[in-house]
């Protein structure tokens, strides 16, 4: 229904997408998850047409998005977005109403019969005909979100896409609403395409998923078991989660691991190798955690930098993109033998940054505790060089840690 | 209040430095034009004096009523985009160029209007730009213009500055009855194509890309409804000089009374802007009697305090 090749756009300078490819099939739930300020919402406003891809295509039954005439496009799919504030005191009535725009047939015609009853069947399933004759100025925000689903269902349109259309909802109106798109979906085979910040219902409603990182790329894309995995779920969202099966509906169930147990870490002296966004929620939970903490080394504008400098860590800083220096690697090698416990977090590991494995070796000779943080082979780009230097840093003493929850778990411990 | 204007109308015409009573008035219009001095005061003076008034308020109520639903700020008004600053400047290069003519002074001011709304457009690219930097843009144009008017004005004698000024304050006294068959015409016709806009102008009140997802073209109607509205602001403006308060006032006292709903807001706008400017005129010309004082002090003095009634007994929510 909806094909997606090569598409690539851009803010300005930033970049939000590159080269990314997938396809909206026909009659389908399909679900856009990933972290804030990934790109969800821009998404589907490059899917509707509202913005112009910088790169690539999107194509409707192939024909290019940007060809489509708007009103034909708003006779295809309504949206309901994330949230709107309207300015003008319209009645319930009037801004759902409106919805209707794309199937007058001049400016001057009024609503005719079919016209009336599909508003009125909007407000009564979406459950605001009490609110018809209210100034939309006057409501909730779960009220006002509801009219604009009934704006979008008048629409009567094959596709729906919803923007966060569950986060101002009651449960029992979020649940009704998901029941109303699985409705819709099977006895009218509306095509529905949501984001969603609500991964169980997510989950339990949709056909497929697609899964975006933090930089706007694919991680997964299909069925929520394949997608939906804690390993997924880890690598986009950084965050520890157990999936079950849900055992009434059998769709995967996301358990996230809320430790209620503060970590205490006053005054333990502690360095940290990271780079590339690796440390950045360790560092920040260290930081409140109120251990001394040192960092480095690390690129200079690097996501981790950035944040150490402005948590005023002292941190030994490298050329931006450039391998780590002697005198870098020497003063990172200071700042270890003032502190007890090393930690390497570091993910991807070439030729720039191997030596932080020999700072981590000498420190195991200087008896200190070291913790490898997720490391993972595939993650080696040497040539196993780097791997080799894990492996036998293991046979050394080095302690390997699945998880920042488990490190901190031990951490504190340890501090008993 | 179909029947409103006819009442100020006739309110209007009846009062004056000579006061007619309401079965004079009556008899007069019956009688026809003649020669009569109660026949020519009110067939002459008084009658097109009044229709100017109601064509003025409802032309620049029209149009407040269209840029603040398109700008979506309740502090749009027609002048806004640098319409009043384009047809001021227009009309001063006439005058001190010493045209005085009855004839040139509205067509001067006209070109001005129009050349500044053009050049917001255009400075603003406002097919795809949003709504705060339009307003940004008219109000660069605006003070521009605003400079080069403090400049002429400046530079001309004193006697073509005095009849600048006075003319800018807003002036009903219209020189060529002419003008006002014309000007009626265009307003008629500017209602009526602006009407036929009425749901683009509701579906635009939602944002625009929440009009583009339900199917509104909204660079093309912008360009439409931006062309109505100063249309008929240039032609207020050429005829009467820049007469204040009704264009940001009565489209909102229109909207707590009927709410925001076009297709009856454009035409309820019309004739109560139309009502409301004739009464002030009305009122103006009668208390110093012979003498007039400017019409823009009587109608905000009329005007704000009902407004701020209306405002806090509705409790906010423009």
């Amino acid at each position: 229904m909806i094909q997606v090749s090569n598409l690539g756009f851009a803010f300005a300078e930033h970049t939000i997408f590159e080269q990314l490819n997938f396809n909206v099939n026909k009659g389908e739930i399909l679900s856009i998850i990933g972290p804030n300020g990934c790109g969800k919402s821009t998404l589907l406003r490059l899917l509707r047409g509202n913005l112009r891809a910088s790169s690539g295509n999107i194509t409707w039954d192939a024909v290019p998005v940007r060809d489509i005439p708007t009103k034909t496009l708003a006779r295809k799919v309504a949206i309901v977005p994330q949230s709107t504030h309207i300015d003008f005191p319209y009645k319930v009535h009037e801004v759902v109403a409106m919805g209707r725009y794309p199937h007058r047939k001049s400016l001057l015609s009024f609503a005719d019969k079919i016209d009336r009853q599909a508003i009125r069947h909007a407000l009564a399933i979406c459950d605001i005909l009490n609110l018809a004759e209210r100034p939309v100025t006057e409501l909730s925000g779960g009220e006002l979100q509801r009219v604009l689903v009934a704006r979008a269902l008048a629409q009567s349109t094959e596709v729906l896409f919803l923007d966060e259309a569950t986060s101002h909802l009651d449960i029992d109106h979020r649940l009704e609403l998901c029941e109303l798109l699985i409705r819709l979906n099977r006895e009218q085979g509306t095509t529905v395409v949501q984001i969603s910040h609500d991964l169980d219902l997510a989950a339990a409603v949709s056909q497929r998923i697609l899964l975006l990182t933090e930089h706007g790329k694919i991680a997964g894309i299909g069925t929520p078991v394949e997608v939906m995995t804690a390993t997924n779920l880890h690598r986009v969202f950084r965050v520890d989660v157990k999936v079950e099966k849900n055992p009434f509906t059998g769709a995967p169930q996301i358990l996230p691991m809320v430790n209620a147990s503060i970590h205490q870490l006053a005054k333990l002296k502690i360095h940290l190798i990271c780079g590339g966004g690796s440390g950045k929620s360790l560092l920040r939970r260290l930081h409140l955690a109120k251990a001394q903490i040192t960092v480095g080394p690390l690129n200079r504008g690097d996501s981790d930098e950035a944040l150490a400098t402005a948590l005023s860590i002292e941190t030994v800083r490298e050329q931006p993109y450039s391998p780590y220096s002697k005198e870098s690697l020497k003063s990172a090698g200071c700042l270890i033998d003032r502190a007890e416990i090393l930690i390497v977090t570091t993910l991807w590991w070439g030729t720039g940054n191997l030596a932080c494995l020999q700072l981590a070796h000498k420190a195991l000779d200087q008896q200190k505790t070291v913790y490898l943080v997720g490391s993972q082979q595939e993650h080696d780009y040497t040539g196993g060089k780097a791997w080799d230097w894990i492996c036998r840093l293991k046979q050394q003493g080095a302690r390997i840690v699945d998880n920042e929850e488990l490190l901190l778990e031990e951490l504190s411990n340890r501090r008993i | 209040m179909v029947l409103s204007p006819f009442v100020a109308l006739f309110w209007s015409i009846s009062s004056g430095s000579l006061d007619l009573s309401f079965q004079e008035v009556f008899s007069l219009l019956l009688q026809g034009p003649g020669e009569a001095v109660e026949q020519v005061i009110l067939w002459q003076i008084r009658l097109p004096r009044a229709l100017l008034a109601g064509l003025v308020g409802a032309a620049l109520s029209l149009s407040g009523t269209t840029f603040q639903a398109v700008l979506r700020n309740p502090l749009a008004d027609p002048y806004l985009l640098g319409v009043s600053g384009g047809a001021a400047l227009g009309a001063v290069i006439a005058l001190t160029f010493g045209f005085q003519s009855s004839l040139i002074l509205p067509l001067a001011a006209f070109v001005g209007a129009i050349a500044a709304l053009s050049l917001v457009y255009m400075v603003a690219q406002a097919h795809t730009c949003s709504s705060h930097t339009l307003i940004l843009a008219g109000v660069m144009v605006g003070s521009l213009a605003a400079a080069l008017l403090l400049f002429l004005l400046w530079r001309a004698p004193s006697d073509a500055t005095r009849q600048a000024i006075f003319w800018l304050a807003g002036n009903l006294s219209l020189a060529d009855p002419d003008w006002l068959t014309w000007g009626w015409l265009w307003v008629t016709g500017g209602f009526l194509l602006l009407w036929l806009q009425a749901p683009n102008l509701d579906l635009l009140t939602q944002g625009e890309e929440t009009a583009e997802t339900l199917g509104l073209d909204v660079g093309r109607t912008r360009l439409v409804l931006f062309a109505l509205a100063g249309a008929l602001t240039a032609c207020a403006v050429a005829l009467a000089g820049l007469v204040g308060f009704v264009g940001l006032v009565i489209p909102h006292i229109c909207r707590l009374l009927w709410g925001p709903g076009h297709r009856l807001l454009l035409p309820l706008s019309a004739l109560l802007g139309g009502s409301f400017l004739m009464i002030s005129d009305a009122i103006a010309r009668s208390i110093y009697a012979p003498a007039e004082i400017p019409v823009g002090v009587v109608t905000a003095i009329m005007g704000a305090p009902f407004f701020l009634y209306l405002l806090r007994r509705k409790g906010g929510g423009l």
